[in-house]
């Protein structure tokens, strides 16, 4: 006698499949650069106390989406799944599944070479996502999904994505060592229906950056078009499957952000582009059943404006690729008279976020990490920890201030003074050492009387004893001798003497510093 | 119409902004419906007999008495939503049919009393006084007595208890309503806070007695087994992004299908008996999204019937098939076909050198006129029009397309061309069975002007519209069109949360998307069974031989 009573299966179809791309971050270094043989993934850099990969898969979990693709570096799927696993606790209801490729973090392969080769375990429309965007909690990622719903079935609108308008940064908050910001990107929009009309690349910069085409079919389908450099592509885009057709058959494009989507944009209003690539795309919007519902509605008509540019019917002939959501659809109850579709818009969706609605960013760079880590700090008010043994760590004569955090089993030791800065856990923070407005990754020692200010310390970095630092980055594991000072420079380990010299040539301090460590 | 225009501005003391071509309907309408409501059901006839001189001769003396009766009636609801809402329980305007009796009585007491002042009235015994004169007293009494609890303050207290006697029926807005500054502001603002739906003040202020009208949502949350197509549907009916009651019936349906595909049957389960336990959910959704239109309910209780029904020894992709070949047979011989035969009907019935006269858009309307067009007939189209959706727009573009001369107009200006019509054709979201028209809030006032021009009235109507129950006037189940800008195109272009501001605190917009046109004011109802007056409605089924519609 069997008793057991069947588990009862979900009859729904997913509805999403989530791609988070994590790579190595080559912005970040060299906070992201091996740590001996361990590699320091970007995604599990920590911002306000959590990894990075926290924030997009808590977002999933919020919006209902259950099934995420992990997609990393081959060299860091250990790392990324151990954290995945041990903090499985928080997101049960995701089911991850970590897929690796194989680059070096040198050559790095392009996001569509990525997206093409996983091409085959995405069967359904799919969110793509980095791992470093942080959503303010205003912009659920289910706004964005309603939108593409709204759009892929009303008028055959083929992704969404969001851009969010960038917070100021201040001049002179962040040294220039540190890389330029990163340049604006130029788009033009439409307000009303909120369609992405056109993306400035950066291959139309080189040729004159003041100067970009648009063109006239654009402004005559979007007389009212926006434009604004103010915005920056959260890589967030919630796509039709059939985008990935049309990504296979387009081999030479290499990025998602600077070649696909930008060349996409074009598709709906170019009527060449259109032709050619308008039924692969959208093929299954245009199901008959849909289109006789919308042709009794009320508020719908079949724009005559949209007749100039290839109707996608003229390719009804041509064999339609029979995807998932075709197969399951039954034949339309009317004949084929009636069967004619109706024109698809084959636009992309774009939901602006604006900066006075909460702060949104994208952490992939060093002055992005640094702002966004003490965003985090001026909303949370530290407190010392209740546990007595995490308490007895720091010491009662230590001034941390309130905007800062510091993590568990840090140990802070006497006259040691924290302001504005965000400690990892497992650190140790010597007598008379004075923090400001740094970031310390988990496991850093900081000898006594060390002075930092300003800078962002990967995991196990040493800081001597009286060495001050300013605006400086190292690399996971770097030592910093004893009474050293640098200003503004990125430590890594692997050339040290390079670094060496380099800072030479730069600065007159150069000299001191190398002088020390040849005594190291 | 001295007394419609009187009601009229009264209302929109309480209500202070109602968009004006939403309003008249509305009050049109609602005057018909307390006269309805005061007798009992035997005397319907009666009341229709007697509503109808009433529209004709409006000088009558009368209708000024029942006016005076509707508007006392209308007090006594304002109050006791009133007091409910006090109470922060949902306002619910029904009526029990116990009172009616009451008010009856009261209808062949005196009505001159109406007029006396509220010291008159209390000074008058309790024996004299009619029933439901005493009935009222209480309501009052209690009511001041309910806003003096609120508002601790003395001079409130003071102001609420002596206003409220004073204000017998000839003003309709009661005393706690009178005084939205002094006192009873503060009431009002311990209102807003205590709703739980969080709605913007404006909605909680003035569209109080309106709550019970289905608004459009925030896109309801995805729990549970919603299978993704039912999703984005839901969508797109909260968005207004499909509208029109084929077109609704048509989307569900089709969503229906997938849902049916993809639906595996449990083990230890028939899919006869489990299928409509997943089928209930997905339907809850689409009504959260928006309410559900009676074209829906018919539809999904005709599948209800034909998944019960369906051979438990099937295979279950074989039911499954069977299942979606019953929905698309509905679509076909229930919208499509039957769309075609009243395209037929309807079209006969224009002969060349008619000036059709439209309001809003309806999909089967659109077929008629186009059929008619390609047939060949010479005519030409008034396509009239109102605020908030603006649905004329897109018929007018479908018509002149195909070069039909059209005139285009807002609803104000139907006074000046309802002569020259020669046919009113408008299309319905419902029929009910008492043969009143549900149909796109202005049709009662277009229908009305045209019976008053002796122009004949034609609705075209499927068949599975038809609603079995009593619907006797618009309020008592509406909705609300999404609060756009009235200034704005439809759909709202601009965000919500942009939009509700505009009015500020003191602006509340309403805009009920259905009214209800009576019977007497139709002159045929086209139906694919035939031209037929609206008051044999209720016998097609039977006549068909159906035991449901």
């Amino acid at each position: 006698m069997n008793f057991e009573v069947a588990p009862t299966e979900s009859v729904t179809r997913r509805e999403f499949l989530a791609v988070i791309l994590a790579g190595f971050g080559n912005e970040l270094l060299p906070l992201t650069g091996d740590h001996g043989d361990e590699p320091c993934p970007k995604a599990l850099l920590s911002v306000a106390d959590k990894p990075m990969l926290d924030f997009p898969l808590s977002w999933l979990e919020q919006s209902g989406i259950e099934d995420v693709l992990l997609i990393c570096p081959s060299s860091h799927k250990h790392a990324i799944s151990h954290y995945v696993q041990s903090s499985s606790a928080s997101f049960t209801s995701l089911n991850i599944d970590i897929q690796t490729y194989d680059e070096s973090q040198e050559m790095s392969t392009g996001t569509c070479s990525i997206l093409r080769h996983f091409s085959s375990r995405i069967q359904e429309d799919f969110v793509i996502m980095p791992c470093d965007f942080i959503p303010p909690p205003s912009l659920p990622l289910s706004t964005i999904l309603n939108k593409f719903r709204t759009d892929a079935m009303s008028d055959g609108s083929i992704a969404t994505t969001c851009w969010f308008e960038n917070s100021k940064l201040d001049k002179g908050a962040f040294p220039e060592e540190w890389g330029p910001p990163p340049t604006p990107t130029t788009i033009v929009w439409d307000d009303t229906s909120g369609t992405l009309l056109y993306v400035d690349t950066l291959d139309d910069q080189d040729r004159n950056g003041q100067d970009f085409e648009l063109r006239m079919s654009l402004l005559t389908r979007y007389p009212r078009a926006r434009l604004s450099k103010k915005l920056q592509d959260s890589h967030v885009y919630v796509c039709k499957r059939s985008v990935l057709d049309v990504l296979q058959q387009k081999r030479h494009l290499d990025s998602l952000k600077e070649d696909f989507f930008p060349w996409l944009c074009k598709v709906q209003y170019q009527a060449t582009k259109r032709g050619k690539y308008g039924h692969t795309l959208g093929v299954v919007s245009n199901s008959a059943s849909h289109s006789m519902s919308m042709k009794h509605s009320t508020l719908y008509t079949d724009v005559p404006k949209a007749r100039a540019f290839l109707d996608v019917r003229s390719h009804a002939s041509s064999p339609a690729p029979q995807s998932e959501i075709g197969l399951s659809q039954p034949p339309s109850p009317t004949g084929s008279d009636d069967d004619e579709s109706i024109t698809v818009s084959l636009r992309i969706g774009l939901h602006v976020h604006r900066a006075d609605s909460g702060y949104a960013v994208r952490t992939n760079n060093l002055q992005a990490y640094l702002e966004a880590n003490r965003r985090f700090l001026s909303e949370t008010s530290y407190v010392l920890p209740s546990d007595p043994t995490k308490r007895s760590l720091i010491d009662h004569k230590a001034a941390i201030s309130a905007d800062s955090a510091v993590g568990d089993f840090t140990r802070v030791e006497e006259r040691a003074s924290i302001k504005k800065s965000v400690i990892g856990k497992h650190c140790v923070i010597g007598k008379m050492a004075k923090i400001v407005g740094c970031v310390l990754l988990d496991h850093c020692v900081i000898s006594d009387g060390a002075r930092l200010e300003g800078c962002l310390l990967g995991g196990n970095t040493k800081v001597g004893t009286k060495s001050e630092l300013k605006g400086c980055v190292t690399q996971a594991g770097y030592e910093v001798e004893e009474h050293a000072n640098y200003r503004n420079e990125k430590l890594d380990v692997s050339d040290w003497n390079e670094g060496h010299q380099r800072s030479e040539d730069s600065e007159e301090e150069g000299e001191d510093d190398g002088d020390e460590e040849d005594d190291d | 119409m001295t007394n419609a225009t009187e009601t009229q501005t009264q209302t929109s003391t309480q209500l202070p902004a109602v968009a004006t071509g939403v309003a008249q309907p509305l009050t049109d309408s609602s005057p018909s419906t307390s006269l309805n409501n005061d007798r009992s059901s035997r005397e319907m006839s009666k009341a229709e007999q007697k509503a109808d001189p009433s529209s004709s001769s409006p000088t009558a003396p009368k209708p000024q008495r029942e006016m005076t009766k509707a508007e006392r009636r209308e007090l006594q609801e304002k109050q006791r939503a009133e007091k409910a809402a006090l109470k922060g329980q949902p306002v619910t305007i029904s009526i029990p049919s116990n009172q009616q009796p009451s008010a009856t009585a009261s209808a062949a007491g005196p009505s001159t009393e109406n007029n006396a002042s509220g010291s008159a009235a209390k000074t008058k015994q309790q024996k004299e006084m009619t029933k439901a004169e005493r009935r009222e007293l209480q309501e009052r009494q209690r009511a001041a007595k309910a806003a003096a609890k609120t508002q601790p303050g003395p001079s409130g207290a003071a102001q609420s208890q002596t206003a409220a006697p004073r204000n017998v029926p000839p003003s309709p807005s009661p005393a706690v309503q009178q005084h939205p500054r002094s006192g009873a502001g503060g009431t009002h603002r311990k209102l807003e806070a205590a709703r739980p739906d969080g709605l913007g003040g404006a909605d909680a202020r003035g569209l109080r007695i309106f709550s019970h009208f289905g608004t459009p949502k925030p896109p309801p949350t995805t729990k549970g087994d919603i299978h993704p197509a039912i999703v984005r549907l839901g969508l797109q009916f909260a968005e207004f992004k499909i509208t029109g009651a084929n077109a609704r019936c048509i989307a569900t349906l089709m969503a229906f299908k997938t849902v049916i595909q993809d639906y595996v049957t449990p083990p230890n389960n028939t899919l006869s008996r489990h299928l409509m336990t997943h089928l209930s959910p997905q339907i809850s959704h689409l009504v959260a999204a928006r309410p559900m239109s009676v074209t829906m309910g018919n539809a999904i209780r005709q599948l209800k019937l034909e998944i019960s029904g369906s051979d438990i020894d099937l295979p279950e992709q074989d039911a499954k098939n069977a299942l979606c070949q019953k929905i698309d047979n509905y679509v076909r011989e229930r919208i499509i076909f039957a769309d075609q035969v009243i395209q037929e009907t309807a079209g006969s019935k224009i002969k060349d050198g008619d000036v059709i006269l439209t309001y809003a858009r309806s999909s089967v309307v659109e077929k008629v006129l186009l059929r008619a067009w390609e047939d060949g007939k010479q005519f030409s189209v008034i396509v009239a029009d109102s605020r908030p959706m603006l649905e004329g727009k897109k018929l007018l573009r479908v018509l002149s397309k195909v070069g039909i001369p059209c005139t285009y107009l807002l609803l104000p200006a139907i006074g000046s061309v309802i002569t020259e019509a020669s046919m009113v054709i408008v299309g319905a979201h419902a029929i009910h069975a008492n043969g009143a028209v549900f149909s796109r809030a202005g049709t009662a006032l277009v229908a009305m002007m045209a019976k008053q021009h002796s122009v004949p009235v034609m609705v075209c109507c499927e068949t599975y519209k038809f609603a079995e129950s009593v619907q006797l006037d618009s309020f008592i189940k509406n909705e609300l069109a999404p609060a756009g800008d009235i200034f704005d195109a439809f759909p709202r272009s601009r965000g919500q949360e942009k939009l509700q501001t505009t009015g500020g605190p003191n602006l509340a917009l309403l805009n009920p998307l259905y009214d209800l046109t009576p019977a007497s004011r139709i002159t045929a109802v086209v139906t694919e069974v035939g031209v037929i007056p609206p008051s044999s409605i209720s016998s097609i089924p039977l006549a068909l031989g159906r035991t449901t519609i």
